[in-house]
Parts: C-alpha cells; sequence; structure tokens
C-alpha cells in the first residue's frame, strides 16, 4: 500500500503519512490515536512519531536511529558502565612518572592489567571509543530534540481554546457542573493564580508554567554545550597538563610556550608541624609515626625570552616576578596556573671525601666533588692536591685503555680515579661507593668517602585549560533545565461553558495531586464540587480489590 | 516543518558531528611526539660547540650538507663510531660539515671521552646543555645520525651504529 500525505481536515496543511496530530494546528487526525492512552497521553503533545514512518536516505535512516529513546537510554547506559569499569584501575596518569604503561599495567595486575590497558580503559576520556560515544550522544541529544522539541514548540503554540467534549471526558482530572453562570467569575480566580487566560466564546483556556516543557531541550542544550567543551580539550593549544622538574637553583624553559617563559627553582621548602607546640594536636602529630608535612612550598622566579628563540642558543631572559608556589596556591601567569605536585631528592648531587695517610691521620679539609661538574683538582694541603683523572657517573667496567666506562649518564653509582699528588710523588687509587682499591703499589694515602648530598627537586604540574569556561555554562545551562523540567508544573484547565452546563477539564506535565489541591481550593471558593480525578479512583478501586 | 527544511537539518546535524567526531579522534590519535623524519624541514639550532665556538645549522646549510651525529660518552657504540667518521671526515670535508651533537654531558666526561679515543676528533662537538636540540629533534636512542642537504632537509636517520659505508652514504645523500 502506497503511503499518502495527509490533508488536515482543519487548516489544509500536508502532513507526511502516518501522522497523528496535524503538523501545522495540532489537531487530531487519527481519532483512535490516543485512545488507549490516559497517562502521558499529551506528553508529546505533537508526538515524534512521523520521523519514524518512512525512510527514505541513508541520513533518515541514522536520523531515526538516534532519534530513538532506546538508543538515547543505551548510548547513556554504555558511558556510565564505561566510566565505572574506569575507575577498577588507576588511569595512566596516576602511573609512576616514566614506566611504560603495558609494562606497568602486566607487572602489576596481570592478564587483566594487561586487557584494560589494550582496550584503552587506562586513558578512557581520550580512548577513540569513549570519544566516539560521546560523539553518538551529541548525535541522539540533537535529533531527538529537534524531532521532539519542533512539534511539541507548534502544537502549544497552535493550540485552540475550544475542545470537543470527547477531550474533556478523556482528561484526567474532569468534571460537570449544572450551572455555567460561575464561568466568569470562576476565570478570574484562576487568573488571580497566575493562570494566563484565552477566550473563544464561552470557551475558556487558562494555562501556566509552559516553561517547564522546555526543561528538557534546556537540558539537552547544556549537555550539547559540554559536549563541545570537552571536544575543544583535543585540540591544540586549548588543554595543557605537563609535569615540570625543576633542581634548585635550575632554570628551565615552561613546555608549550615556545621558549617565551623560562622560570627558576630558587628553592623548595619542606617544613612540618612542630610536635611540642603546645597545642591540643601535639598527642596526634606524635602517634603519628612520619613527620607531618604542613607545607610544600616552592619559590621561583619567572622569565619572559626577549630574543627571538633559536633552538640551543641562550635565550637573554627579563625577569618577571618572584612567587612562592604552595599547595592549592599556584602561580598564575597568561592562561596557564603553576602547582605544586611533588618533590624528588633521589639524584646525587655531590659526594664529599677527606684524605688519610697511612695512619689513619685526616690531611686537611675534605673535599666536595660536584656529579653534574667535577672539578678537575682539589687543593687539600699546601703540598698536597687530589687530581681527578677520571670519573664515571654510573661505573660500568675499566676500558682497555684506563678509561672508565658509564652505563648511563645519571650519577647512580659513581666511581673515580684520583690522583694524590704530594711534592714528587704521585698515587693513584679508585673509588668506587662501597669499594676504594689502590692502583699504585703501596699507597700512603688513602681517601674515604665521608657524605654524599642529593639534588633537591621540585616537581610543578602546568595547567592550561580554555575550555573550562564553556564546560561550566554547559553544566550550569544542563542544571536550570534540569530544574526548570522538574520544578516547574505546565498546568492547563480547560472550561466549556456553553449550554447551560459548564464542564472543567484540566491536565498537567506532572504533579496532578498539586494541581487538583490547587483547583479545589478554586472550586471551593465558589461553592463548587471538588473535581474528580479519574486515575485515583482507578487506584482507590484497585486497592479495595 | 518543510521538507527541504527538515532534509538541510538532518543532513547537516549528521554531518557536522561526523567531522567534528573525526576531527576530535584525528588530533587525539595523532603522535603526539612529532619525530623528525625524512622529509621534514630540519629546526634549526644554535649550539656552542667545546672550542667555544657558536655553530648554526642554517648558516652551514647555505653551501654545505649537514651530517648530526647525537652521541653520549655513555654510549658504546658512539665510542666506536666516532673513529671512523674522523678517518672518513679527514679524507675530505670541503662540501659537508659533521657536528657531533653531545647530549647534555658536562666538558670533565666529555673531554674525559674524547682523550680515551683511539682518534682525535676534528669535527666539531656542539654542547647540547639542556637537551633543547635533542627534544627538538625527538631524539630517542644514540647514537642518532641525521642527514640534512643544503635545502635545510632531512633526507636520511639512522637510529643505531654507523659502519663505514653508512657514513659514507651519509654524506653522498647530504649533496644530493
Amino acid at each position: 500500500m502506497e503511503l499518502k500525505e495527509i490533508k488536515c481536515s482543519h487548516c489544509g496543511h500536508d502532513n507526511p503519512p502516518g501522522t497523528q496530530l496535524c503538523q501545522s494546528c495540532g489537531k487530531m487526525i487519527n481519532e483512535d490515536y490516543d485512545k488507549k492512552k490516559i497517562k502521558d497521553l499529551m506528553r508529546y503533545d505533537g508526538s515524534a512519531v512521523r520521523s519514524k514512518v518512512r525512510s527514505q536516505s541513508i541520513f533518515d535512516k541514522i536520523w531515526n536511529f538516534f532519534t530513538s529513546i532506546k538508543v538515547g537510554v543505551s548510548i547513556i547506559a554504555l558511558i556510565a558502565i564505561s566510566a565505572a569499569v574506569g575507575t577498577i584501575l588507576p588511569q595512566e596518569y596516576f602511573i609512576p612518572i616514566g614506566a611504560d604503561p603495558l609494562q606497568h599495567y602486566t607487572e602489576q595486575y596481570g592478564t587483566f592489567g594487561r586487557l584494560y590497558y589494550e582496550l584503552g580503559f587506562t586513558q578512557l576520556y581520550s580512548s577513540w571509543w569513549f570519544v566516539l560515544l560521546m560523539g553518538m550522544l551529541a548525535l541522539s541529544l540533537v535529533a531527538a530534540s529537534i524531532d521532539r522539541g519542533v512539534p511539541l514548540y507548534k502544537s502549544l503554540k497552535n493550540q485552540r481554546v475550544k475542545k470537543h467534549a470527547s477531550f474533556f471526558k478523556r482528561q484526567r482530572l474532569f468534571t460537570e457542573y449544572d450551572s455555567a453562570d460561575i464561568a466568569p467569575e470562576l476565570a478570574k480566580s484562576f487568573e488571580a493564580k497566575k493562570y494566563k487566560l484565552r477566550t473563544d466564546g464561552n470557551h475558556y483556556l487558562f494555562e501556566k508554567g509552559r516553561l517547564s516543557r522546555w526543561g528538557p531541550y534546556i537540558n539537552h542544550t547544556g549537555l550539547i554545550i559540554l559536549l563541545i567543551g570537552s571536544m575543544l580539550r583535543f585540540f591544540p593549544g586549548v588543554y595543557i597538563d605537563e609535569i615540570i622538574y625543576a633542581q634548585e637553583g635550575e632554570t628551565v624553559s615552561i613546555p608549550t610556550t615556545e621558549g617565551k617563559y623560562y622560570m627558576r627553582n630558587d628553592g623548595f621548602t619542606l617544613d612540618t608541624y612542630d610536635e611540642e607546640s603546645g597545642t591540643v594536636f601535639d598527642q596526634s602529630l606524635q602517634n603519628n609515626q612520619a613527620m607531618t608535612i604542613s607545607n610544600f612550598q616552592t619559590d621561583i622566579t619567572m622569565f619572559e625570552n626577549k630574543t627571538a628563540d633559536i633552538v640551543g642558543s641562550s635565550p637573554e631572559l627579563e625577569e618577571i616576578e618572584d612567587y612562592s608556589i604552595r599547595v592549592n596556591h599556584p602561580y598564575r601567569f597568561d592562561d596557564y596556573e603553576l602547582y605544586q605536585s611533588s618533590y624528588d631528592n633521589s639524584q646525587m648531587k655531590s659526594m664529599t671525601f677527606r684524605l688519610e695517610d697511612s695512619e689513619g691521620n685526616v690531611l686537611g679539609e675534605n673535599f666536595e666533588v660536584s656529579l653534574d661538574d667535577p672539578a678537575d683538582s682539589y687543593e687539600i694541603t699546601e703540598d698536597i692536591t687530589i687530581n681527578m683523572k677520571a670519573y664515571s657517573p654510573d661505573f660500568l667496567e675499566i676500558d682497555e685503555n684506563g678509561t672508565l666506562i658509564s652505563a648511563t649518564p645519571v650519577p647512580t653509582n659513581p666511581a673515580f680515579v684520583f690522583e694524590v699528588a704530594a711534592g714528587d710523588k704521585n698515587e693513584l687509587s679508585l673509588l668506587q661507593i662501597m669499594n676504594s682499591t689502590d692502583i699504585t703499589p703501596e699507597n700512603e694515602y688513602s681517601i674515604k668517602f665521608v657524605e654524599a648530598e642529593e639534588h633537591m627537586a621540585s616537581v610543578l604540574t602546568l595547567k592550561k585549560d580554555l575550555a573550562m569556561p564553556i564546560i561550566a555554562t554547559g553544566f550550569v545551562i544542563f542544571l536550570i533545565g534540569l530544574f526548570i523540567g522538574s520544578y516547574i508544573n505546565h498546568r492547563r484547565i480547560w472550561i466549556n461553558a456553553e449550554d447551560g452546563t459548564m464542564n472543567l477539564a484540566a491536565h498537567t506535565n506532572k504533579n496532578y495531586f498539586g494541581m487538583k489541591k490547587e483547583m479545589d481550593a478554586v472550586l471551593k471558593s465558589h461553592n463548587l464540587h471538588e473535581v474528580f480525578d479519574k486515575q485515583a479512583k482507578e487506584e482507590n478501586d484497585k486497592l479495595k480489590g | 516543518m518543510k521538507k527541504g527544511t527538515r532534509k538541510i537539518i538532518r543532513t547537516g546535524t549528521i554531518i557536522t558531528i561526523a567531522a567534528l567526531l573525526g576531527l576530535t579522534l584525528y588530533l587525539n590519535l595523532r603522535d603526539g611526539s612529532q619525530t623528525v623524519n625524512v622529509g621534514d624541514e630540519a629546526v634549526d639550532f644554535k649550539l656552542e660547540t667545546l672550542d667555544g665556538e657558536q655553530i648554526q645549522l642554517s648558516e652551514i646549510t647555505k653551501d654545505k650538507g649537514v651530517i648530526i651525529n647525537f652521541w653520549g660518552t655513555w654510549c658504546k657504540p658512539c665510542r666506536e663510531e666516532m673513529p671512523e667518521m674522523n678517518q672518513v671526515y679527514n679524507e675530505g670535508h670541503e662540501d659537508y660539515e659533521i657536528i657531533a651533537v653531545n647530549v647534555s654531558e658536562n666538558n670533565q666526561q666529555i673531554e674525559q671521552f674524547i682523550s680515551g679515543l683511539s682518534e682525535d676528533l676534528d669535527y666539531p662537538i656542539a654542547l647540547d646543555t639542556n637537551r633543547s636540540v635533542t627534544k627538538a629533534y625527538n631524539i630517542g636512542p644514540l647514537p642518532t645520525t641525521i642527514a640534512i642537504n643544503k635545502d635545510g632537509e632531512v633526507v636520511k636517520k639512522q637510529e643505531y651504529q654507523l659502519t663505514k659505508e653508512d657514513i659514507y652514504a651519509f654524506i653522498d645523500e647530504s649533496l644530493e
């Protein structure tokens, strides 16, 4: 059977096949349409059914698929489930810096961890399928909103005051009165309740809270804005979350500023609470095995690069500002924020040695060797100088030609060849942290390890998020929509005061109890009996059995 | 809604969302570390050499091909390939230059390393103290060698030890 367009008998508008209510004037075309339904009869007035009738192009098919409530709910459910699964293991930005994620997850959590990583759960919000789900959610929101919102808007805009008697009977709140004389008085009372009144002869339509119907669409708009905001985070330069590692005294370039900004770590401070301060907290502070830290702080100096930056060339820096970064007190510049994240003192900075003679007497001052940039010689006394002949930061072996070979450039296992030059006598010895070997025979002097000092480095987090205002706006709009949809009731009352009787029917999109109460109060003030609630009666009957 | 309007809205919405989704996925899945590859334009840099001179890539590529060799004192293949590079270099280097970029080590270590080699190195050793050049070129393993032609384009790259044949091949590429 070929589907034909349906001409509205009332206004003459051509409606697509399958239309139940006229798209133009809202008149019911299919009289059987809402016979079986009472409860949510007018939730969508114009209804979305038209989009499900005949598919033409691939775009229509896609569109119809995404307008389905079932599909929309499934997408939301999938997003919720993935987000929940994403909390089972820590996300990738919580694993140790520099660790290989695949290796880390496999070692820590076995096959499950590996699978978890392979499926992209370790970086949930940027895994391709999660982004895809978000896109599908966006399409579902837009399609459903347009498909339902447009007909709803039209049907509410074009609603007629005059309704057929059968319409009155179908409403949940419906009552008949013997006299029609009271109608104008009643109208005034309802207007006093902030109802807007429209009349058509002896027909009255009272309406308030229509805004309630737009709640879901405002809500959807907020979500779309929110999704746009989170999408922008993937765009270059919009969202930055980087780690800056700076040793005390070190000047580093601030990543992503393309060499425009530099910062110097002027010192890291770690304060602890005083356990004997005489306050009520002393006891609990002493109970805590470790020290209780009161402050992490990095003092920084910010610089701006004034030269055109060629990579590698030493920049001409101009000091901008000094600041003390503490936890929750980031340094702000441009759109960036620098947060105190952690500190690191695992890198060795220097080692101190002393020189002893064969009888164990300490000679001269102790000498300190910088592991990053060691000096060539150290003056011990007027007669004795120690020369550093070789140094390896991470000692591996001695080469054929006598040089020390390092496994890595990081000073984790330093080894030195020192030459003690006393007058015309030279002695050589190899020193490792736990071990020292005489190279020349029968050495008179020995060099002993005294102490090591570590680098104190601050770890800062650099953040920038230009999408945040958009996301926040979207979220606020979302909440406003939710509020409007939940707390405002769209109430309509129809009165037909023809032929000496008065029919009264009412509809609301939520809270029939509240509406009945409001109406009953008005009716009572005019000495009219209460409005009849069809459904309440049905439920009472059910309860009575 | 008119049929035409409806079609435009539907098609427009679907295409817009699909395009934005595609763009987002592209930006997301694109390799974050932009490794320098053959065919890329070489990033210009200016470094100080061990002898205290300033060396700038773009100045040299004006009339010479350039071979950049990133190395470290602790790297064994570097120790083996550098004397051979020096031998080739001394056969004549009128039309090309070798720059050996040391990755962030101190002078003591570099001098100790050089004095331990079987040859005295005649080509310039550039000092990338804060790794800025190493980062700009996104160098992974050491040694990594890159050939750059006179147009300032990366023409060859190798991330392991060079044989003598490799060195000649790099020179040839840089002169093309």
